[in-house]
């Protein structure tokens, strides 16, 4: 509590600093290996020639340079709410505010189909199909298998709504609970799977693949794997070898991995008063470690699908999946292939259940990040008073959630309905990134923008090159985003670079920009000048 | 129609004073109230050695200065609500082995601050006109009211009933429900809601009154705060937050429902809550970093017209 060198009077709000380890966890749950890695390397076999562990590596070392930023940008400003004050303050309220409401808030409406994907995916498909093959119930398994039906799917989504509406509901005391609790036990299931693996061989996989595939799955007879493997070769698939580094073709996957690891920084936003270099150093260390151990436990995951499933295997069973030429007729997620290595229904249910913790875990960030910034956003009086409404009885922020939850739904609705939802899976990756290159570009001119507030603050003795640290590392982030920008624009394997993508992103944005200048108008007309509430109060 | 600038928590910090005085003539209010805890929370020596060089350490960061290092340190010090002071190498290991002194200190130097402050608000209320109210909060030693008392143009609210414009009258406490920093102005739920009560039976019209209360209502949202360990550390990453208010101020604001209830006390909690007929608002508190968060409301005849947060 006490400071060195300083003497400090009992004072409230003069608290000890947090656990590192706590901060970890949120970071590490942020990139979620298991919901967003395996979902977004399922994808990997559209750029054949790249190297899924290469690009891994690689843009885990130049996300560093993220964490770095919004390290020192809590250091700069901590508590202040992240990336909608951060932007409003050092580039204007209007950049801040439509970067910001697009990028935490309704770009998460689109999450929530990806979100149900992963939940029927991860969780649905595979217990309700175990336990329908255990039990000899059709019931059960027609519904594993309606799970992964448009349907399914939709029905998936509605569920991430309400859990969302659960947890916020709950209240953040009890959701960094059950998160805690969700991360043991996800870690717990994850330990699972690395022993089973280690202590299984391919032949032994081949086999109790083609039985459960078969047996419980109703994939049809004979050599399933070998069908897989013959099905994507026939359609012109053959993964590169993982032994091979790849690095330039590595490079076009990145704009993809990224879907999983870009996250470090979520809960950058909710870390406390930053007293000195020390706090700064516990944001920074909760946030890298996060990021770098997960990088670590993906290569490592990878590597034993690549022992034990086969790397060709892996990568053709999601390739055929999504080309709908799998006889494996549910998504290939790896928890699933990997409990068919026991005959044990408990140890089978264990492995299926304790890693669904990842996705429970983590799931409540749909809405968190979103409400929070309506909430500020209807305080600073840009968006109407009503969405920062809370219920007294419940002290949910209810109609925020449903700002949120309605377009969830439509958002759903349309991506399941009518167009084939992962096309445009990674727009939802580029919006945040936009609100990330804002909050870059504000860290690497802080120091000039306002240099009463940077030279106030901790960080501001950390050089490189001479240059302020916020200012080298902000440059070279802002490099890697632009590297993203490029990728996603050019080419087509990402589907962002469509007309209808286009349209999608430009009406997000058109509807923050509409709301900013309709507000200005009419708050304007009230009297109240939105400019003004952020501009600096003259000192002498 | 009546402008109202209100701030709060601004702990020390020089800047956040000097804008909190400004704040009245930049936005156009007619009154400007502070909601309390003034006073800050740290003393830094600076302690000079043998070549003329100060050692101080800020930040978590020892630094040797010069005199011209020092001027500019000691305004960064200031500005985010600590007291710089000058000692020698004896002097400091005799602070450090007596707290009784370092409160002494404290106070002298609280002293020392709250009489430059009101000098520099004379200087600037005198010419404007506009009415400045204060209203020490619970970390603010008793000290330093009657500094404040003694100005022409600073009124220190604690416990009265004060006319603001003709029209509206407001009643004020710093006074907080128990914090686990056991801080000066503290007291149980009873003996606040009893403060706050004798106030309200001398108020003529409860429809026409501003409650300027330094704690916030429990279970608002506006006294949300990370949910702390037994040492004091918190938990979940910080993430974890949980109501803290006070069930007096709660109590008082549903019986009496004015339109108006001023807090503050928790700086992680800016935001506005309207609770039945009154609007609650606790504009924070980003003190540390020289910003002076705030909230502009207009009152007409009828109650609040107009608010708006700040952050200036």
């Amino acid at each position: 509590m006490a400071q060195p060198g300083m003497f400090v009077r009992k004072a409230s709000g003069l608290v000890r600093s947090w656990s590192v380890f706590d901060g970890f966890v949120y970071s590490f749950f942020s990139v979620n290996l298991v919901t967003l890695g395996f979902y977004i390397f399922a994808f990997a076999p559209y750029i054949p020639e790249g190297n899924l562990l290469t690009a891994i590596v690689i843009s885990t070392i130049f996300i560093i340079f993220e964490v770095f930023v919004y390290a020192l940008m809590v250091a700069v400003m901590p508590r202040a709410g992240g990336d909608y004050v951060w932007q409003s303050r050092i580039l204007g309220g209007g950049i801040g505010f439509v970067l910001s409401v697009t990028g935490w808030g309704w770009i998460l409406w689109h999450w929530v189909p990806l979100y149900g994907n992963m939940l029927a995916f991860n969780v649905f498909t595979p217990i309700l199909g175990m336990l329908g093959g255990w039990t000899n119930s059709s019931g059960l398994v027609n519904a594993a298998s309606w799970f992964v039906t448009t349907n399914g799917l939709f029905f998936s989504s509605l569920v991430v709504i309400i859990l969302a509406f659960i947890y916020i509901s709950l209240g953040m005391s009890w959701y960094a609970r059950i998160q805690k609790f969700c991360f043991y036990l996800g870690m717990a299931g994850i330990v699972t799977m690395i022993i089973m693996m280690l202590a299984n061989s391919r032949a032994d996989f081949i086999s109790s693949f083609n039985h459960y595939a078969t047996a419980f799955f109703a994939s049809g007879e004979g050599d399933i794997y070998q069908q897989i493997l013959a099905n994507a070769a026939e359609a012109g698939y053959v993964a590169a070898p993982l032994s091979k580094i790849a690095i330039i073709p590595s490079l076009a996957l990145i704009p993809m991995v990224v879907f999983f690891n870009l996250w470090p920084n979520w809960g950058a936003t909710l870390y406390g008063e930053v007293r000195g270099a020390s706090d700064f150093k516990r944001n920074f260390i909760s946030m890298f470690f996060g990021l770098v151990v997960t990088g670590i436990l993906a290569v490592i995951v990878l590597l034993l699908f690549s022992r034990v499933f086969g790397w060709d295997f892996y990568n053709a069973a999601n390739f055929t999946f999504y080309e709908g030429t799998s006889p494996f007729g549910v998504f290939p997620y790896p928890a699933l292939l990997v409990s068919f290595l026991t005959d044990s229904p408990v140890l089978q249910m264990w492995l299926l259940i304790s890693m669904s913790a990842w996705f429970f875990g983590w799931c409540g960030t749909v809405f968190l990040s979103s409400t929070r910034v309506i909430f500020a956003a209807a305080f600073d009086r840009i968006l109407p008073d009503w969405m920062a409404y809370v219920t007294s009885k419940f002290r949910a922020p209810v109609n925020a959630l449903l700002v949120m939850a309605v377009g969830g739904v439509i958002v759903s609705a349309g991506m399941h309905y009518t167009e084939h939802l992962e096309t445009y899976a990674l727009n939802a990756t580029l919006v945040i990134a936009v609100t990330y290159l804002g909050t870059t570009i504000a860290a690497i001119i802080l120091p000039y923008k306002d240099p009463e507030l940077y030279k106030a603050s901790p960080i501001a003795r950390l050089k490189l090159f001479g240059l302020p640290l916020i200012t080298v590392t902000g440059v070279i982030f802002l490099v890697f985003l632009l590297f993203l920008f490029y990728k996603w624009m050019t080419d087509a394997v990402y589907g962002v670079n469509e007309p209808a993508s286009y349209l999608y992103l430009a009406a997000l944005y058109l509807i923050s920009i509409i709301i900013y200048v309709a507000s200005k108008w009419y708050r304007k007309r009230q009297g109240i000048d939105l400019q003004e509430i952020h501009k600096s109060i003259p000192v002498e | 129609m009546t402008t109202i600038f209100f701030a709060t928590d601004v702990h020390g910090s020089e800047i956040c004073w000097k804008k909190f005085i400004n704040a009245g003539k930049f936005y156009n209010a007619d009154i400007i109230i502070l909601g309390g805890d003034m006073t800050g929370k740290a003393l830094v020596p600076f302690i000079k050695d043998s070549k003329g060089k100060y050692r101080v350490n800020f930040l978590e960061e020892e630094m040797y200065l010069d005199e011209e290092g020092k001027l500019a340190m000691e305004k960064n010090i200031s500005d985010r609500g600590y007291y710089p002071i000058d000692v020698s190498e004896s002097e400091y290991e005799e602070l450090s082995a007596d707290a009784a002194k370092v409160e002494n200190l404290f106070v002298e130097r609280v002293l020392q601050m709250a009489e430059r402050w009101v000098k520099f608000a004379e200087e600037r209320l005198s010419q404007w006109g506009i009415k400045c109210f204060i209203c020490p909060g619970n970390d603010d030693m008793f000290e330093i009211d009657s500094v404040f008392a003694a100005s022409r143009y600073i009124t220190v609210a604690e416990g009265k009933v004060l006319d603001l414009d003709g029209h509206y009258e407001m009643i004020s406490t710093g006074w907080s429900n128990p914090t686990p920093w056991d801080t000066h102005r503290e007291c149980s739920e009873e003996e606040l809601e009893e403060k706050i009560e004798k106030m309200a039976a001398r108020v003529s019209n409860m429809e026409r009154c501003v409650f300027n209360l330094h704690a916030p209502p429990y279970g608002s949202g506006l006294d949300e705060a990370p949910e702390l360990d037994e040492n004091l550390r918190p938990k979940y990453a910080g993430r974890s937050l949980i109501p803290v208010g006070s069930h007096a101020v709660q109590k008082v604001i549903l019986k009496y429902q004015p339109p108006l209830a001023l807090v503050g006390h928790i700086h992680e909690g800016r935001g506005v809550k309207k609770i039945k007929k009154t609007l609650c608002i606790n504009p924070g508190s980003s003190y540390e970093q020289s910003t002076l968060l705030g909230a502009i409301i207009e009152l007409d005849k009828k109650g609040v017209k107009k608010y708006v947060l700040t952050s200036g």
